[in-house]
């Protein structure tokens, strides 16, 4: 368990510096696309030639890195890192014959380039490690972040996960069935349509959220309690696996107040989040997140940042709840996401 | 092609390459160094503007102190395109 302390958030909503999640920022082309600040604090001459994702994970980590200039470590999580200048490099790579080609995208394509290019920009030689782990990247550097601070409870370490809609990403998850066919509001995102059975995919989206950590409970925002991961398909172990969950880390005498899950509109990922529902108590609220983010591997990532808005605000938008039960404050937060149905993660989260 | 014409060709390709955000044609002088003082392009950018001078006028500069010579201004990238170019 460790303690966050400061977040930001890139993110298709206004989330960056005077955020505002009451808002809510509509999909263009079937793609929840990240509201892009200007970057003031990246140098222009290294801005240019950082791919979106680059420029979206930096721009996320500055405003906590101006606050901190000098973490122990860096641990991002990214499933897709610059996969657009990946394919721009292995494009020459065919134009060009295998001859004369430029460094910039090979340099910006590989997945550690976000952790990297933010211990360039502020000098840091300290630990600087990328999970890659598709579905569980961001709960991997979780784990990451929580087993540095068990050895290092002093330490500091900026945490974080960017994922973003690249054109040659978007065309493969869209041929293979996990956007909707057909054109979606994310207002109407959970309706099923058409009626009873609803209908395959989502919407695509990205975001960078980074969060400043370390093991001290003054002054923090929110404490980690656990996360814990599964990779399976039956919905049956997975209502298991949320049920020991609970039993292990909620606190003695303590309930859960909010599910936040990772519902994304997919019909066939239906089965998953409504066996985990049905392990929380009548009386708790619960409430949904996809709609604001769209989905993409680290969407959970965005869901930490949202825990901690609302533990911080004591606020659920009306567009983000599912089951509104009155509460009178919000204490544990308890996030159940999954990953194209087999990735499955489990957060535990807890205000002050 | 005339020279003048060559220099604006080559200008727009530079911000083409290097992803100039917020320069323009305009903004780059014949006789302005391009890296360190002037535009302040850098090491990297100098292996952009080599595969640059390969793949769009078929130049081929294998030798580093050469490359220095012809990378110093809008100018000299000119004068070495006129004399090499086999595209």
């Amino acid at each position: 368990m460790f303690y966050i302390h400061q977040t930001s958030c890139i993110s298709p909503q206004h989330t960056f510096g005077d955020a505002d999640i009451n808002k809510l920022a509509e999909p263009a082309e079937k793609r929840l696309q990240a509201i892009e600040p200007s970057y003031d604090a990246i140098p222009p001459g290294v801005l240019r030639r950082m791919g979106k994702v680059v420029r979206m994970g930096v721009g996320a980590a500055m405003p906590l890195l101006q606050n901190h200039p000098k973490p122990d470590g860096i641990i991002i999580g990214t499933a897709t890192g610059g996969k657009d200048d990946c394919v721009k490099f292995l494009n020459q790579i065919i134009e060009y014959d295998e001859g004369m080609l430029t460094p910039i995208n090979f340099v910006q394509s590989t997945p550690n380039a976000v952790a990297s290019q933010i211990g360039l920009l502020t000098k840091n030689h300290g630990y600087n490690v990328s999970h890659l782990h598709l579905g569980l990247a961001f709960e991997f550097a979780m784990t990451d972040a929580d087993m540095m601070l068990n050895e290092n409870p002093l330490n500091n370490y900026l945490l974080g996960a960017v994922d973003d809609i690249c054109t040659h990403h978007y065309y493969f998850e869209d041929k293979t069935g996990w956007y909707k066919k057909e054109d979606v509001s994310n207002k109407t995102l959970y309706e099923t349509n058409p009626a009873a059975t609803g209908s395959p995919g989502s919407i695509a989206g990205e975001a960078a959220a980074m969060f400043w950590v370390n093991g001290m409970e003054a002054g923090a925002v929110a404490k980690l309690q656990a996360v814990d991961t599964l990779h399976q398909a039956d919905e049956s172990i997975v209502k298991e696996k949320l049920q020991d969950f609970i039993e292990k880390y909620l606190p003695a005498g303590e309930k859960i107040d909010l599910l936040l899950t990772g519902e994304n509109g997919d019909n066939r990922l239906l089965k998953y989040y409504s066996s985990c529902e049905s392990v929380i108590k009548e009386d708790v609220t619960i409430a949904r997140f996809k709609h604001m983010c769209g989905e993409y591997p680290t969407a959970t990532a965005m869901g930490l940042w949202l825990c901690c808005d609302i533990l911080q605000h004591q606020h659920i938008p009306d567009h983000m709840i599912k089951n509104a039960v009155v509460k009178s404050r919000y204490k544990n937060i308890l996030m159940y996401n999954n990953y194209k149905g087999v990735q499955h993660s489990f957060i535990l989260v807890s205000g002050q | 092609m005339e020279t003048t014409e060559l220099k604006e060709q080559l200008k727009k390709q530079i911000i083409e390459f290097l992803n100039l955000q917020s320069v323009s044609p305009a903004d780059i002088k014949d006789d302005e160094p391009l890296f360190g003082e002037g535009l302040g392009l850098d090491s990297i950018d100098s292996i952009e503007l080599i595969v640059l001078l390969n793949r769009v006028y078929g130049i081929v500069i294998e030798d580093p102190k050469e490359g220095r010579r012809i990378l110093v201004d809008i100018n000299t990238m000119a004068d070495y395109i006129e004399k090499h170019r086999t595209k």
